[in-house]
């Protein structure tokens, strides 16, 4: 099963989001669930209620290391990504664990294995649901669990709650392969075609380029410094219903000379942003 | 010219740092495929991603070490692709390999047509 996702590039969300699936990916199972609610109904309003709740402390060494990266960076990643209702990561100055080697701050020792804390409260479900991915980032750490009561209950701001539309069903996938100087009209053909597919409301076209290829010519096309050619392979992605694509059929006879168009079926979980956000991306267009 | 048809489309994952006999791996895969006679390669490099070892992969400026995500496409029809798997077996040793059911439309000069 693959999935294919398409961003807007004013914010960083492919960065974000490529951890998102990292870790909302149950550790037993391959399965990818998208749709943030299946975690948590209310997204992230676990702690919106007062009364019995655990609070969870995982005590760790600043340099110890998860999959590259810092435990307590990764945890805190994991945790907000899980949509935990809050977590603080605390560094002690001096400190000393299992190994009982005496770690400070003073710069004489120069130690940098200072020890880190990482905190947060949660409902005693949500809790048992996190802990066994916690065991297994922290590693060599101790992990501490206790009953808490919740006095007074986060305040949530509103913007939170204007959750993405979603839209789900099959639809088509079209990749069109073509060259980066292959033209029409006088204009490069990758962006004639875009442009034509969004003049004809197709719902939306990604162009790739490739580094290297060979079609039906079997001349390799190669991205290369030395290459004073740069004929790369380029790859247009559309997704839209089956009508839609096919009714626009003609027009790609009628601009492509050489080329491939592939079919395939997927389904679509579509996410879309809320009128304004549309409103202010109309009036940015020329 | 147009033509037709169904046909497999195989994609294979892998890193851009991964090597056979001290060529790229991509570069290989490109080689042979035009050694079986099959219809076309492309390679893409992707920007951002995760594989198994849920390392992320990253080509960025700053860093020399740019080990980013490697996506080869392949389009032929399955006996043709059937030919390339046991070579894919040997040389990719930590990767993913995808195979999909696809509709083909080829466009190509009278002349460019491939038997």
């Amino acid at each position: 099963m693959q999935l294919l996702l398409c961003f807007c590039p004013n914010q960083p969300l492919p960065s974000n989001f490529c951890k998102a699936v990292r870790y909302a990916r149950p550790s037993t199972g391959c399965e990818l669930q998208v749709d943030g609610a299946a975690y948590n109904g209310k997204g992230g309003g676990a702690m919106s209620n007062t009364g019995p709740a655990k609070k969870v402390t995982v005590y760790l060494g600043q340099d110890q290391q998860y999959h590259g990266e810092s435990v307590y960076a990764a945890i805190l990643e994991f945790l907000f990504y899980r949509k935990v209702a809050g977590a603080t990561v605390t560094r002690g100055i001096a400190g000393f664990g299992a190994d009982h080697r005496m770690q400070t701050d003073r710069i004489l020792a120069l130690t940098e294995n200072l020890p880190m804390k990482v905190e947060f409260i949660e409902t005693p479900e949500r809790v048992a649901e996190l802990l066994p991915k916690l065991l297994e980032m922290a590693g060599a750490g101790l992990i501490e669990v206790q009953d808490t009561t919740v006095v007074k209950a986060v305040e949530r701001s509103e913007q939170a709650s204007s959750t993405p539309r979603k839209q789900a069903g099959t639809a088509k996938l079209m990749r069109i392969f073509v060259g980066e100087n292959d033209k029409w009209n006088g204009k490069p053909l990758h962006k004639a075609l875009m442009e034509s597919m969004r003049a004809n409301d197709i719902a939306g076209v990604t162009v790739y380029q490739g580094i290297l290829g060979y079609g039906a010519k079997r001349r390799i096309h190669q991205d290369s410094a030395l290459h004073l050619s740069h004929d790369r392979p380029m790859m247009l992605s559309v997704v839209d219903t089956e009508e839609r694509l096919r009714a626009f059929l003609p027009v790609l006879d009628d601009m492509m000379h050489q080329g491939l168009v592939v079919f395939s079926d997927v389904d679509v979980i579509k996410y879309s942003h809320n009128d304004q956000d549309g409103e202010r991306r109309q009036a940015v267009r020329p | 010219m147009k033509r037709k048809g169904n046909a497999k489309m195989l994609r294979v994952y892998f890193g851009e740092d991964d090597k056979w006999k001290d060529k790229p791996l991509y570069r290989t895969i490109v080689d042979k495929c035009r050694e079986l006679d099959l219809a076309g390669a492309t390679v893409f490099r992707g920007i951002e991603g995760y594989g198994a070892s849920t390392l992320i992969h990253r080509s960025h400026l700053l860093t020399f070490s740019p080990d980013a995500p490697i996506m080869v496409s392949v389009i032929d029809s399955d006996e043709n692709i059937q030919k390339l798997l046991p070579f894919l077996d040997e040389v990719v040793s930590d990767g993913l390999i995808a195979m999909s059911e696809v509709e083909v439309i080829q466009y190509s000069h009278q002349d460019g047509l491939r038997s």
